[in-house]
């Protein structure tokens, strides 16, 4: 098939699981609607539909649609902590690495990050930059366990990082409970953090005034960056890949396919545990998670979406970050339980992860693509 | 030499009218393809790999479907949507690669999917009285109660015609029946073919051994890049015209090549020992040494120890005992990536497992042994332009048929996918070359190709070491030859340029075997 019509395919595709999903959420909707009468009802779901559909962007008052730059930061700003996670499991994925960790991971960074914030002594920026990285390493080394138990005794992976995220979890509440927390708050939280270890937001004027926009967006889409160029022209990334498509391949071709292996979760969990410090401390001054965020989970629909392709990566996160401010909407303006967006993320993917979703309208372009080709080569002379 | 395609007075028993198959990745393995079978004929389906000849086949079998076209069988329109219905229509299969559970016995084999039985249980004796019968009156002789694992290779063939005759099969297809084979049961197999044909069976007949087509077959159909070239009684066509219709030019199926000069020992191979994990001996004290500038042959018929053997020198397994050196120094139990620093090459034999990552492209599968190279990194990023100049080279050097260097290799067909690895594996500046079936089940053009840049790189001072269950090719290829049978080194010719197919055939099959004095001369100490 042509490059051509296989771009078409996959968008073609991709707007009908979309469409899906939205047809779907429609009439979960209209079943959760207030109203008495049928009528009534068709008007709230139309109601709810416009904020989820327009809502993140646009205020709909009396006078018609007014932008809100507010509400595009926010959907921008929710990008951020999934952009991380969702790098982190494509590099993970890409090398067949199944590491469910990086849901503990994003804790686990948030966590170490909010320890640099608290207790380090350091100059404005460079606090920031030292608890992050630190926030990263610790999430790297964090993925030593199952990348090295897979690599050394054969352990699966998925089992082993799965439960690692609890054991995480429940590491960080418990020195919460019993050691880090403010015991002058009414909740368990954390000392606040330095003014020094804190993340600008990008712009200070009045329209974004109180937006959690950070300049972690930029180095989020910094990230983007450096790991599609890790990927796709680095022989790190190259060996990944390959790893991944065929790991029997790679080892007779001369790979070092366990250090390749170690390294990509290694790489997956540091990504994932920076995600986790520029949420912290972008979003927050003190720390105060008591389980785990769900950034890690939908990092794993992300690179699903992107097809566990880097670049494709900021589109992915901006459709989930769009839906998610769009539920908002719908939840305080129109009444609809936010858990909806849950039910519409999972029909997404659901029909994106189907590979046999529309196979034989892809066969139909295959076999037109195949005709087309055999008429070129002999003159045009063969009936097509 | 006449077209005998539609002559309107015969009957067939099978008529397909204009096929056309388009399969998922795009490649049109058949374009309007007429195929007709006579009752009581021996008809041979020929062509390059990648001809489309399997692919018509399946369709007759029902593995696949057609994207257009008709298929008759015994005048009657079907749909053959399964094998079991295409087994209902009378017409069975005899795969490549045997569809037999190894653990089980020949008799249950034989009765998979139609079990007799005695209350809730397998009805052994009714099981080893219809294997039997039917061995019987086809004059195919198998052990019933032998397990499957355990019987050679010869008589699993003959398990797996039974196994579609006791389905009714009036039409029988055979893949490839003697590719496996030793000469002795190729010659076998052809006497019991022969017996069916008088029985009234309809036998296809899918082969690229010009020899045998011309020995056992009435009429044929050659294709050639998904079209029928043609269906021709047997008798009226040469050799030489059937390969110019296969494909398109003369094919000069005798590589020339000089006397070799070998110099010094590069691989040297002493006493290696293998006991596998079923208990059986596989390697028996295998020494042997390969020269830079001579290619060593290891004939022998499969399974008896020869991929063990590559798997000892290429760190997939551990022997028992003994050394392999290259250059004096230890490749045993060596990763990989030493072994391949140290100038090794391997053409594994499993090349859609080992030899490609399919998913990748054409590029990124040349790539593979080279990545971090210093002429193609600049700091820590690749030198795009280095790497596609140079794989762009070696596509048209290696004459790789395809779109671009970008394509997936999983894509081309299994000449070009086995001359993307040959070109990758040729082109590191090897010392020592093993090269395991490096032409199996691939077409003719991409076997003569591969096999004068064998010859030509062992002439420019490499030491090859070829491993091939093709008697014609391991004897036309080779320098000098060793014999493996049972684990063992059976012979050892210098020169093989007075060797006969008959002498050959005795010690692959262990009735001959030379003294160790002779077979010592192997080790150039």
């Amino acid at each position: 098939m042509t490059k051509k019509r296989e771009i078409t395919f996959s968008i073609v595709r991709g707007l009908l699981a979309i469409a899906i999903a939205l047809i779907v959420a429609t009439i979960l909707i209209f079943i959760s609607s207030d109203g008495a009468t049928f009528g009534e009802k068709i008007s709230a779901t139309g109601a709810a539909l416009k904020q989820f559909l327009i809502g993140p962007l646009f205020r709909i008052g009396k006078n018609g649609l007014q932008f809100e730059p507010k509400r595009l930061t926010d959907v921008l700003a929710g990008m951020i902590p999934i952009t991380f996670t969702g790098l982190g499991v494509c590099i993970m994925f890409s090398a067949n690495q199944f590491n469910l960790g990086v849901e503990g991971g994003i804790m686990l960074g948030a966590f170490v990050s909010a320890l640099a914030a608290i207790y380090m002594p350091l100059p404005t920026i460079l606090h920031a930059v030292v608890a992050v990285l630190l926030g990263g390493a610790a999430v790297g080394v964090m993925m030593l366990l199952p990348a090295l138990l897979k690599v050394k005794l054969g352990v699966s992976e998925m089992v082993c990082s799965l439960m690692l995220n609890y054991i995480v979890m429940y590491i960080i509440k418990y020195l919460m409970n019993t050691r880090l927390a403010d015991k002058s708050k009414g909740q368990i939280q954390s000392y606040p953090f330095k003014e020094t270890a804190l993340i600008a937001p990008i712009a200070d004027t009045t329209v974004f005034t109180s937006s959690k926009l950070t300049w972690g967006f930029v180095i989020a889409l910094l990230a983007v960056v450096s790991c599609g160029l890790f990927m796709y022209r680095t022989h790190w990334g190259y060996t990944i890949r390959m790893i991944g498509i065929n790991q029997d391949f790679s080892l007779y071709s001369g790979m070092k396919v366990g250090a390749v292996i170690v390294l990509a979760q290694v790489i997956g969990g540091f990504l994932s545990g920076m995600g986790g410090g520029i949420e912290m401390l972008g979003r927050y001054n003190t720390f105060s998670w008591s389980s785990l965020p769900g950034y890690g989970w939908t990092g794993m629909t992300v690179a699903i979406l992107a097809g566990n392709n880097p670049w494709f990566v900021p589109f992915a996160t901006f459709f989930i970050a769009y839906l998610n401010k769009g539920c908002d909407m719908m939840a305080t303006y129109a009444n609809v339980p936010a858990q909806l967006i849950d039910i519409v993320q999972a029909v997404v993917f659901l029909f994106f992860a189907a590979e046999q979703f529309l196979s034989k309208y892809r066969q139909s372009l295959v076999v037109k693509t195949a005709k087309e080709e055999l008429a070129a080569q002999e003159g045009g002379t063969a009936h097509v | 030499m006449a077209d005998v395609q539609n002559n309107p007075d015969v009957e067939y028993v099978v008529q397909m009218k204009g096929i056309d198959k388009v399969y998922g990745n795009g490649v049109a393995a058949n374009k309007g393809v007429d195929f007709n079978l006579k009752k009581g004929e021996i008809h041979a389906l020929m062509g390059e790999n990648g001809a489309g000849k399997s692919t018509l086949m399946k369709m007759l079998f029902g593995l696949e479907q057609p994207t257009a076209g008709e298929i008759v069988v015994n005048g009657e329109t079907v749909q053959l949507t399964s094998p079991s219905v295409a087994i209902a229509k009378g017409i069975g299969m005899v795969h490549q690669h045997f569809m037999l559970v190894p653990s089980l016995s020949v008799a249950e084999n034989m009765v998979l999917g139609m079990v007799p039985k005695k209350g809730m249980f397998i009805d052994e004796t009714e099981a080893i009285r219809i294997t039997k019968e039917y061995a019987e009156k086809y004059n195919l002789h198998v052990e019933p109660t032998a397990r499957v694992a355990d019987i050679p290779v010869g008589m699993k063939q003959k398990v797996e015609i039974l196994k579609a005759l006791v389905r009714g099969a009036k039409i029988l297809i055979l893949d490839e029946p003697t590719a496996v084979l030793t000469s002795q049961e190729t010659e076998e197999l052809f006497h019991e073919l022969t017996n069916l044909k008088k029985q009234d069976y309809t036998i296809v007949f899918i082969s690229h051994k010009l020899n045998e087509i011309k020995e056992i077959t009435d009429r044929l159909t050659i294709m050639r890049n998904g079209r029928s070239m043609g269906v021709y009684n047997t008798a009226d066509v040469s050799k030489e015209e059937i390969s110019r219709l296969m494909v398109g030019r003369d094919v000069i199926l005798n590589v020339q090549k000089d006397k070799a000069q070998p110099t010094d020992t590069v691989l040297k191979v002493r006493d290696l020992e293998y006991v596998n994990e079923w208990n059986k001996k596989m390697l028996d004290h295998v020494s042997f040494d390969v020269r830079k500038g001579e290619i060593l042959g290891i004939a022998g018929v499969e399974g008896n120890g020869q991929k063990e053997l590559v798997d000892m020198l290429f760190n997939f397994n551990k022997p028992d005992a003994g050394t392999v050196t290259v250059n004096g120094e230890n490749i045993l139990g060596v990763s990989q990536q030493l072994i391949r620093e140290k100038g090794v090459s391997l053409v594994p034999e499993d090349r859609m497992l080992y030899g490609i990552a399919g998913k990748a492209s054409i590029e990124e599968n040349i790539l593979s042994d080279r990545s971090t190279k210093k002429e193609y990194n600049n700091g820590p990023f690749f030198n795009l332009n280095q790497i596609h100049e140079d794989t762009d080279r070696l596509i048209k050097d290696y004459t790789v048929l395809c779109k671009s260097r970008n394509q997936q290799v999983g894509m081309l067909s299994g000449g070009n996918i086995q001359k993307v690895v040959v070109a990758r594996e040729f082109s590191n500046n090897p010392v020592l070359i093993l090269a395991d079936q490096p032409t199996r089940g691939i077409d003719v053009g991409a076997t003569e190709f591969i096999r004068k840049k064998l010859v030509e790189l062992s002439r420019s001072g490499i030491a090859v070491l070829l491993v091939s269950a093709d008697l014609n090719e391991v004897m036309e290829l080779s320098d000098s030859l060793i014999v493996m049978h049972n684990g063992h080194i059976t012979a050892y010719f210098e020169d093989t340029s007075s060797l006969t197919d008959a002498e050959m055939g005795e010690y692959m099959l262990g009735l001959k075997e030379q003294t160790a004095e002779e077979i010592g001369r192997v080790c150039h100490d």
